[in-house]
C-alpha cells in the first residue's frame, strides 16, 4: 500500500512537510480550519488536487484521526506545537484499532522527556550538568527553605552576586508560576503562594527551586536517531536573541563562532561538551526521531541542560543549511519521516561535515516598542528578494491580500540566509532584511507594524556575550 | 440616546414585516452523518424548561471515532431545508446540514432593539472573549441591568494571539444592561460585546422594553 | 326528630367512610347510600315512627356490610383507613389521652412546621382513689383533618429540627418522651440542612437520648417515621401501617410506571400485601413491640373508648421501660400482671411508678436500647442459630479487645507521656537542653519504629504515602472509541478517547473536571495500599425475608452478576500504612440498597473498628436507599446502624463517609448522614429523594443541580468535595488529621 501522510498542522511547517513528502515520493492530506482558507498551506495543495479537509480545530485529535481514516492515511505528521509533544496523542495514534505511524519519537520517549523535572533527574543521574536546585518536587515549606538556603550558599561560594533563586511550579511552563527570590526570608511566603497557584492552575502543588541563572546564551543541539539505535547530531544553534516573552527572533548555526567573536572561555570545547552530553541522554532513552536538546551556557562557560524538545522545530533548517551528508545538504523533515517509517540512516557521524554559518529571521507583525504586542490585520504587500543563498519559508500569499488569523502564533515568514562564514551570513542577513517589504493595515486602519527594524538592530549582537 | 421614537417605530415595523430568522445548523466537527431525525416542514424546539434543562429536538446523528452524537436544535422553529444528500456521507466540520426558520421571540426582539439603543462596546479584534470574573460575579448576584461599572474597571478579557488583554470601561459610570456574548465565544471584530447605558437613561430603556412586551406578547 | 336526623347523618357518614376504604361500588354500599339519601330528601314527609323503623333496618344492613368489610380488610384498605381524614390525629390524642398540654414551638398554622407538634403534656394515672400526674414531652406528626397547612403530616427539615430541639429539652429536664408517628414520609426537600441530613441528626441523637421513650405508630412512612421513631418501646395501632415506601410508590417502581401516571389498583394492592405493612406483620417481624387494638374499621376522632385504651397503653409502656432499668423482678411481675389484663384493661392501675431515672439506670436504659436495636431483624439472617460459632466469635471478640486495649491503650499511654515530656522540653528556652534530650529522643523514635528524619523540623506528613504501581486497568478503558462529556455544550469539552479517560484521567474530564462513573473495583485498586485488603463477613447474604413475590429471581441474578452475596463489602485495608476498616456499598448489587444483610455487615464492621481502634470508612459507591423488598426490616437498619456508628464515635473513633455517584434516601438519612466527616467525590449527587419523587410530592420542578455535591456542601451536609484523582491522598490526610483520640495510631 502506498503511504499517505496526514499533515496535522498549518502554516509554513505544513508547507515544509509537504515538500519533504514530495521529495520522498509520499502522498499527503491536508487539514485546515476556517480562517486559514487563504493560507498557502491550503491553496497550494488544493491547486495540486490534494485532499484538503476542513476540521473543527487543529487541537481536535478526534477530527484529525477521523480525517486520517477517511482519507486512508498511514501516518500522521504533527509538525510543531499542537500535538507534536502530546504523548497521549502519539500513543493513541499507534494504539488505536486502526494504528497509524506517528512521525516523531515513541510515545514513551515523548512522555519521559516531556516532563522537565524528569529530564533533570535523568540528566543528573547520568552526570549531565543541570541547573543547581531540586530534582524532585517539594511540597513542604521547611524543606523548601532548607534547599533555598543551600542554593544561596552555593552561589556565594561561586561568587555570584547577588544570589538569587527561582521558585516555580513543577507542573508549570511558559513563564507561568515563576517567581524570583533574593532574600531567604521571602522563600516561605513565595513558596506558599506558588504552591497554591500551582494547585489551582495545574492541579499539582509540587514546587521546584533552582538557582536563577542570568547572563547566558541559549544553545541547542540538533539530534537525529532511529529505532535501530543509530544516533547522529547536526551541530549546534544559538537562539539567544528573543523577545521579552522569551520567544525566539533570530537563530544562528553554529552555536558559537570563535572566528567571529571572542569568548571568555573555550567555545569549541563547550560546544563539544554539550553535543557529547546530549548524545549520551539521547542514547540512554533510545531516542528515535529528530529532537533538540536545549542548553544554557553562562558567561563563565558553564553549560546546563534545560529541556528536550521531542519534535521538529521552527529553526531546524539552519542546522540543515550548514550540514553536509557526504557533501549534500540534508532535509531534517525527510530524515524524520524516514526514521518514522523504519528506514536506516545510510550514513554515520563521520559522513556529516559542517560548512559556513546560517541565520534565521522570524518576520512577525508585532509592536516591538509595546511589549512585542502581536498585531492582526490585512497584509496588502509582501515582497522579498531572491538570492541563491536565501530561503524564505512562508504561508502568506504574495499575489493577494492576506488576513492574519488571530488564534495562532503571529509568525508571517522565516528568512534563512547562508554564508561561508558568519561575517558573510551577517552581511547577507542585512541584505535580506533591507529587501523585504511587508505592508498592511490593522483593523483600526493604522499601518501594520513589523519587527524588521528590530531584527536589523539585533543582527550585530548575534553570538556575542555583550 | 442613540435612537428616537420614530426610528424605534421603524425598527419594530421591520420586525413585524419579517418576524423570522433563518438558523443554519452546521456540523460541529467532522464525521459520518448517519441519519436525519427530522424532515423538511417538521417543527423543532430549542432547549426548554425553567433551567433550559430539557434538551432541544434531535436533528441528526453525527458519528466520529465511534462516538455517535445526537445534534439537537438550539432554536425553535420549522425545518425549512435539509441537505438530504449528506446522509451516510463523511462530512467536514462546519458543513451546513439544515436550516431552521425561527420566529423571533419577544426576548430576541428586545435584544436586537437594545443593540441599537444602548451604548455598545464592540469587539476590538476577532478573538475569544471572557467576561471579567469580578463582573461575572456581580452580575450573577445582582442580575443583568443592575451592575454599574466605573471608568477603568475591567469588562472582559480578550484572548487574542495566545495573549490575554483586558478590555476596560471608558467614559462615565454606566449600567451594564446586556452582555451579548457567552463565555469564551469567538466574536468577529466590531460585533457588540456589551450594551451599556447611563443611570439616567435606564428608565427610557426600561420603557422601551415594556413597550415591546406589550406590542409583542410572549 | 332532631335525634333521628343525627342518626341518619351518622349512618350516611359511616357508609361514606366504608366506601372510602372499600371503594365506591363495593358490594351493595351504593344502594344503601342511595336509600339513605332518598330518606334524607323526603325526611319530613315520612312519619317519625316509620322513619325510625327504616333507619334501624338500614343500620342492620350497614352492620352486615361493615362486619364483612372488617373481615375482608386488605393491607391496602388499612392504608386507606390510616389516611382517612376522619381518623384520629395527634391533636385528638392530646385532647383525649392527656390531661393538659401546652404546645411548644408554634401553634396551628403559626408554626415553624405545622406538620410537627411538640408539647409539654400531663398524663394521669389513678391508683385507688389517688391521682398521680406524669409529665411528658409529646412529639409527633399532625396530619390534621383535611387542613392543607398540616401538609398531611409530612415534616419539613425544620419540623424535624424542632422535634430534636424538644428532645433535648426533655433530656435536660429528665422527663420521658412520647412519640406519635403519623406521617406518609418526610417532605423530600433539600432546604437547609436537607431532609436526609436532619433525620440523620435526629437518629444519631435519639440513639443515646438519656430519657425513656415510647413511640406510637399510626402511619409509619419510612424515613419520615424513623426521624422520631428510635424509641425504647414501639407501639402500633392495629389499623395503622408501617412501611418502607407507600404501596403506590412501590407499585410505580415495580410496574415501571411513567411519571404522572397512576399505577393500577391491583398492582398497588399486590405491593401493599408484599411489603408486609400491617401491625400484625410488623409484630411478627419484630419491628414493633405491641399492638394497640382499634375498632375493626379503625378508630376515628371521636372514638373515646380507643383513647382510653391508648392512655392505658402509653402509661404501661412507659412503666415497662422504667422498670426494666430498675430490677428484672419488678419488671417481670409488672409485665405479667398487665399481660393478664390485655383483653380487657382496667380503668385504673394498681401501682404507681415514678418516671425518673438515676444515672446508673440511665446507663442501663441506653444499654437496653442498644441491645434491642442491635438484635432487631438479625433473626432473618440465621446467624444466631449456630450457637457454637457465635460463642467462638464472642470469645474472639473479647480476645481481640483485650489485645487491642493492651497494644494501643497501655503502650500508647506511655508513649504519650514521653511525648508530652518532649514537648515540654522542646518548648521555649529549651534549646540548650537539646544536647541532653537528643539521645533520649532518638531512643523514643526507635521505640516507636519511626525512622529518624535528618532534620527534626520537617513534619512527618509525607512519609508513608507512596504512589501505587499501575496495576489495575478499568475494563471500560479497553475500547477504541470516544465519548462526549456531559458538560461539552456549556464548557466546550472535546470528546475524550476512552482509553485515556478511564486510564490516566481516572474517569475525569481533563477540561471541566466532570467525573464519569467508575466501577467499584477501581477504588479497591486505587485507594488502598497494594495487597492490603482483607475482606470479612463475605458470607452474610441478602435474602428475601418477606417472601416478596418475584424478588428471589432478581436477587439471584444480582448475586450471579456480581459474584457477591450482598450490596456491601466490608474489609480491613491500609492507606499509607495506616490500617482501617472499610464498608463499601456498591452500585452493581441492586443499586447499593440496604437490607438486613447490609445493615448487619455494616454494624459488624463498625464494631470491629471500635474494638480494634481502627478508623472506619464508609465508601458509598452508590446507594439507592433502603431495599424496598425487605420492607420495614430494611427500614429498621437506619436506627440499627446509626446506633452502632454512635457507639463507635463515642468510643473515640474516626468515622469517615465518602460519597460517589448517587446516594439517596434511608442510608443517607441515617448511618451515613450522621458522620461528622462526610465528603463527596466531584459530580456526585446526594439527597433524600430523587427528582421524580420530589416533583410528585411537592408539585414543583427542581433545578438540574439540586442534588449536586456543590449544593450539599453549600447547605453544610458534606464537608468537602474531593477530586477522584486525589482521593488516596485526601483520605490519607484525613486519617492523619481527623478523628478521636482512641485511634490506635494517635
Amino acid at each position: 500500500m502506498k503511504d499517505r501522510v496526514l499533515i496535522a498542522n498549518r502554516g509554513e511547517i505544513a508547507l515544509r512537510i509537504m515538500e519533504a513528502c514530495e521529495n520522498l515520493g509520499l502522498d499527503y492530506v491536508v487539514v485546515y480550519t476556517p480562517g486559514d482558507e487563504q493560507s498557502l498551506h491550503v491553496k497550494l495543495p488544493q491547486a495540486k488536487g490534494k485532499a484538503c479537509f476542513r476540521i473543527a480545530s487543529y487541537r481536535d485529535a478526534n477530527d484529525i484521526l477521523a480525517v486520517a481514516d477517511e482519507a486512508k492515511c498511514t501516518a500522521i505528521h504533527p509538525g510543531y506545537g499542537f500535538f507534536s509533544e502530546d504523548f497521549r496523542f502519539a500513543r493513541r495514534v499507534v494504539k488505536r484499532n486502526n494504528p497509524l505511524i506517528f512521525i516523531g519519537p515513541r510515545w514513551e520517549v515523548i512522555r519521559d522527556l516531556g516532563h522537565k523535572l524528569n529530564v533533570k533527574k535523568l540528566a543528573h543521574d547520568l552526570g549531565i550538568p543541570v541547573i543547581p536546585g531540586t530534582i524532585i518536587p517539594l511540597y513542604n515549606e521547611l524543606e523548601a527553605e532548607a534547599k533555598a538556603e543551600e542554593l544561596f550558599l552555593w552561589q556565594e561560594e561561586q561568587g555570584i552576586e547577588p544570589p538569587r533563586v527561582l521558585i516555580k511550579a513543577a507542573a508549570g511552563g511558559g513563564g507561568m508560576g515563576i517567581e524570583e527570590v533574593d532574600d531567604l526570608d521571602m522563600v516561605r511566603p513565595v513558596f506558599r503562594r506558588i504552591r497554591s497557584y500551582a494547585k489551582r492552575l495545574f492541579g499539582d502543588d509540587g514546587v521546584v527551586i533552582e538557582v536563577f541563572i542570568r547572563d547566558y546564551h541559549h544553545l541547542e543541539v540538533q539530534i537525529l536517531g532511529n529505532q535501530f539505535g543509530e544516533l547522529v547530531h547536526f551541530g549546534t544553534r544559538n537562539c539567544t536573541i528573543q523577545s521579552i516573552g522569551r520567544q525566539k527572533r533570530i537563530e544562528i548555526a553554529p552555536g558559537f563562532d570563535p572566528k567571529y567573536t571572542d569568548y571568555p572561555f573555550d567555545a569549541q570545547k563547550v560546544l563539544d561538551e554539550i553535543v557529547k552530553h546530549s548524545l549520551k541522554l539521547a542514547s540512554y532513552v533510545g531516542y528515535d526521531s529528530v529532537g533538540t536538546w536545549e542548553w544554557l551556557v553562562t558567561r563563565a562557560g558553564k553549560p546546563y541542560l534545560m529541556e528536550v524538545n521531542t519534535r521538529i522545530q521552527v529553526e531546524n533548517e539552519i542546522s540543515a543549511r550548514i550540514s553536509r551528508i557526504k557533501g549534500k545538504e540534508p532535509n531534517l523533515i525527510e530524515e524524520q519521516i524516514r526514521a518514522a517509517f523504519g528506514e536506516r540512516l545510510g550514513y554515520t557521524q563521520q559522513d556529516i561535515s559542517f560548512k559556513g554559518t546560517s541565520i534565521e529571521f522570524r518576520l512577525i507583525a508585532e509592536d516591538v516598542k509595546h511589549g512585542f504586542k502581536p498585531l492582526s490585520g490585512i497584509i496588502n504587500r509582501f515582497e522579498f528578494p531572491s538570492y541563491e543563498w536565501l530561503r524564505v519559508r512562508t504561508h502568506v500569499p504574495q499575489d493577494e491580500p492576506y488576513r492574519i488569523p488571530t488564534e495562532f502564533d503571529p509568525n508571517l515568514a522565516l528568512g534563512i540566509v547562508w554564508g561561508k562564514d558568519t561575517f558573510e551570513a551577517e552581511r547577507r542577513g542585512f541584505k535580506f532584511l533591507e529587501g523585504t517589504i511587508i505592508e498592511g493595515q490593522t483593523p483600526k486602519g493604522e499601518p501594520l507594524l513589523t519587527n524588521i527594524e528590530y531584527l536589523k538592530k539585533k543582527l550585530p549582537e548575534i553570538l556575542k556575550f555583550l | 440616546m442613540a435612537l428616537d421614537n420614530r426610528k424605534i417605530n421603524q425598527l419594530l415595523q421591520s420586525f413585524r414585516a419579517n418576524p423570522y430568522r433563518i438558523f443554519v445548523v452546521v456540523t460541529p466537527h467532522t464525521g459520518y452523518l448517519r441519519e436525519f431525525l427530522v424532515k423538511e416542514g417538521d417543527e423543532v424546539k430549542g432547549p426548554t424548561g425553567k433551567w433550559l434543562e430539557k434538551l432541544g429536538t434531535p436533528l441528526f446523528i453525527l458519528e466520529r471515532e465511534k462516538n455517535p452524537k445526537t445534534i439537537r436544535a438550539k432554536a425553535s422553529g420549522i425545518v425549512s431545508k435539509v441537505n438530504y444528500e449528506l446522509e451516510g456521507r463523511f462530512v467536514e466540520a462546519f458543513e451546513p446540514v439544515l436550516e431552521i426558520k425561527h420566529s423571533l421571540t419577544q426576548k430576541e426582539i428586545i435584544a436586537e432593539l437594545l443593540r441599537k439603543t444602548l451604548h455598545i462596546v464592540t469587539a476590538p479584534e476577532k478573538a475569544r472573549y471572557f467576561l471579567s470574573p469580578e463582573l461575572a460575579k456581580k452580575i450573577e448576584k445582582e442580575g443583568e441591568g443592575k451592575v454599574v461599572v466605573k471608568p477603568g474597571e475591567e469588562l472582559a478579557i480578550m484572548s487574542f494571539m495566545k495573549r490575554e488583554t483586558p478590555i476596560l470601561h471608558e467614559g462615565p459610570p454606566m449600567v451594564v444592561f446586556r452582555v451579548f456574548f457567552s463565555q469564551g465565544q469567538m466574536i468577529e471584530q466590531g460585533e457588540p460585546l456589551f450594551g451599556l447605558c447611563l443611570e439616567n437613561e435606564r428608565p427610557y430603556v426600561e420603557k422601551l422594553i415594556s413597550r415591546v412586551k406589550e406590542e409583542w406578547p410572549a | 326528630m332532631r335525634e333521628l336526623q343525627r342518626y341518619l347523618q351518622e349512618l350516611i357518614d359511616r357508609v361514606v367512610y366504608l366506601q372510602d376504604i372499600k371503594g365506591e361500588n363495593w358490594e351493595g354500599s351504593v344502594y344503601l347510600l342511595e336509600d339513605l339519601k332518598q330518606l334524607k330528601e323526603k325526611f319530613f314527609q315520612i312519619p317519625e315512627k316509620e322513619c325510625h323503623h327504616l333507619l334501624e333496618s338500614y343500620e342492620t344492613r350497614l352492620k352486615i356490610l361493615e362486619d364483612r368489610a372488617a373481615r375482608e380488610l386488605t393491607p391496602y384498605e388499612i392504608v386507606k383507613i390510616t389516611r382517612n381524614p376522619q381518623r384520629f390525629t395527634l391533636l385528638d390524642i392530646l385532647e383525649n389521652v392527656y390531661d393538659s398540654y401546652t404546645e411548644l414551638g408554634g401553634e396551628g398554622d403559626i408554626n415553624v412546621d405545622p406538620a410537627v407538634i411538640c408539647a409539654r403534656a400531663m398524663i394521669s394515672r389513678r391508683v385507688g382513689d389517688k391521682i398521680y400526674l406524669h409529665q411528658v414531652i409529646v412529639i409527633g406528626h399532625e396530619k390534621g383533618h383535611g387542613e392543607e397547612f398540616r401538609n398531611g403530616g409530612s415534616a419539613k427539615p425544620w419540623g424535624n429540627e424542632k422535634a430534636l430541639r424538644y428532645m433535648r429539652v426533655a433530656e435536660t429536664e429528665g422527663i420521658p418522651i412520647h412519640f406519635y408517628i403519623f406521617t406518609p414520609g418526610a417532605y423530600p426537600i433539600e432546604d437547609y440542612p436537607g431532609a436526609a441530613q436532619q433525620i440523620a441528626r435526629n437518629l444519631y441523637f435519639m440513639s443515646k437520648l438519656r430519657v425513656p421513650t415510647v413511640a406510637f405508630i399510626s402511619e409509619g412512612g419510612s424515613g419520615g417515621a424513623e426521624a422520631i421513631g428510635l424509641a425504647d418501646i414501639r407501639l402500633m395501632a392495629s389499623r395503622g401501617y408501617y412501611s418502607v415506601i407507600s404501596p403506590e410508590g412501590a407499585a410505580a417502581i415495580e410496574g415501571k410506571v411513567k411519571e404522572g401516571e397512576r399505577p393500577p389498583r391491583e398492582l398497588v394492592e399486590f405491593c401493599a400485601r408484599q411489603l408486609k405493612i400491617t401491625a400484625e406483620d410488623n409484630l411478627r417481624l419484630g419491628t414493633i413491640d405491641r399492638i394497640v387494638p382499634e375498632p375493626p374499621l379503625g378508630a376515628r376522632r371521636n372514638d373515646y373508648q380507643f383513647f382510653k385504651r391508648l392512655r392505658y397503653e402509653m402509661i404501661r409502656a412507659t412503666d415497662e421501660v422504667i422498670l426494666r432499668t430498675k430490677s428484672l423482678k419488678a419488671f417481670r411481675s409488672y409485665a405479667l400482671r398487665r399481660k393478664k389484663e390485655e383483653e380487657n384493661p382496667p380503668e385504673d392501675f394498681d401501682i404507681h411508678v415514678r418516671w425518673d431515672l438515676s444515672e446508673v439506670e440511665i446507663e442501663k436504659l441506653l444499654d437496653l436500647r442498644s441491645k434491642k436495636y442491635r438484635q432487631m431483624s438479625r433473626h432473618v439472617l440465621g446467624l444466631t442459630k449456630c450457637s457454637f460459632r457465635n460463642y467462638v466469635e464472642k470469645t474472639q471478640d473479647v480476645g481481640l479487645r483485650l489485645y487491642h486495649d493492651f497494644r494501643y491503650g497501655v503502650l500508647k499511654q506511655s508513649q504519650k507521656i514521653i511525648q508530652r515530656v518532649m514537648e515540654d522540653l522542646s518548648g521555649e528556652g529549651a534549646a540548650f537542653l537539646r544536647q541532653l534530650t537528643e539521645p533520649l529522643k532518638t531512643a523514643y523514635d526507635l521505640l516507636s519504629t519511626r525512622p529518624k528524619r535528618p532534620k527534626a523540623r520537617v513534619l512527618p506528613v509525607e512519609e508513608g504515602l507512596v504512589d501505587l504501581p499501575e496495576l489495575y486497568v478499568s475494563p471500560l478503558a479497553l475500547e477504541d472509541r470516544t465519548v462526549t462529556c456531559p458538560n461539552a455544550d456549556t464548557r466546550g469539552c472535546p470528546d475524550i478517547w476512552v482509553p485515556d479517560l478511564y486510564g490516566e484521567f481516572c474517569g475525569v474530564c481533563p477540561n471541566c473536571g466532570y467525573h464519569f462513573p467508575l466501577e467499584y473495583q477501581w477504588y479497591l485498586s486505587n485507594i488502598f495500599d497494594a495487597k492490603s485488603i482483607k475482606e470479612f463477613n463475605e458470607n452474610i447474604a441478602s435474602g428475601n425475608p418477606l417472601g416478596f413475590k418475584g424478588y428471589d429471581k432478581k436477587l439471584a441474578l444480582a448475586k450471579k452478576k456480581t459474584g457477591r452475596n450482598s450490596a456491601i463489602i466490608t474489609f480491613q485495608a491500609r492507606i499509607g500504612g495506616i490500617s482501617l476498616i472499610v464498608a463499601m456499598l456498591i452500585a452493581d448489587f441492586r443499586q447499593g440498597t440496604v437490607g438486613v444483610a447490609e445493615g448487619e455487615k455494616f454494624i459488624q464492621a463498625c464494631d470491629r473498628a471500635r474494638i480494634t481502634k481502627r478508623p472506619f470508612l464508609a465508601f458509598v459507591h452508590t446507594t439507592g436507599g433502603i431495599r424496598i423488598h425487605e420492607g420495614t426490616l430494611g427500614v429498621i437498619q437506619m436506627p440499627r446502624c446509626t446506633m452502632a456508628v454512635r457507639e463507635y464515635i463515642d468510643a473515640g473513633g474516626l468515622y469517615l463517609v465518602v460519597y460517589d455517584n448517587n446516594s439517596y434516601a434511608g442510608p443517607v438519612a441515617s448511618f451515613l448522614g450522621c458522620s461528622p466527616y462526610q465528603f463527596a467525590i466531584r459530580s456526585t449527587r446526594i439527597g433524600f429523594a430523587g427528582p421524580r419523587v420530589i416533583r410528585e410530592t411537592t408539585g414543583e420542578d427542581i433545578p438540574p443541580d439540586y442534588h449536586s455535591a456543590e449544593n450539599a456542601l453549600r447547605r453544610g451536609h458534606i464537608q468537602g468535595i474531593w477530586d477522584r484523582r486525589e482521593l488516596r491522598k485526601k483520605l490519607y490526610e484525613a486519617l492523619l488529621t481527623m478523628g478521636g483520640k482512641n485511634l490506635y495510631y494517635k
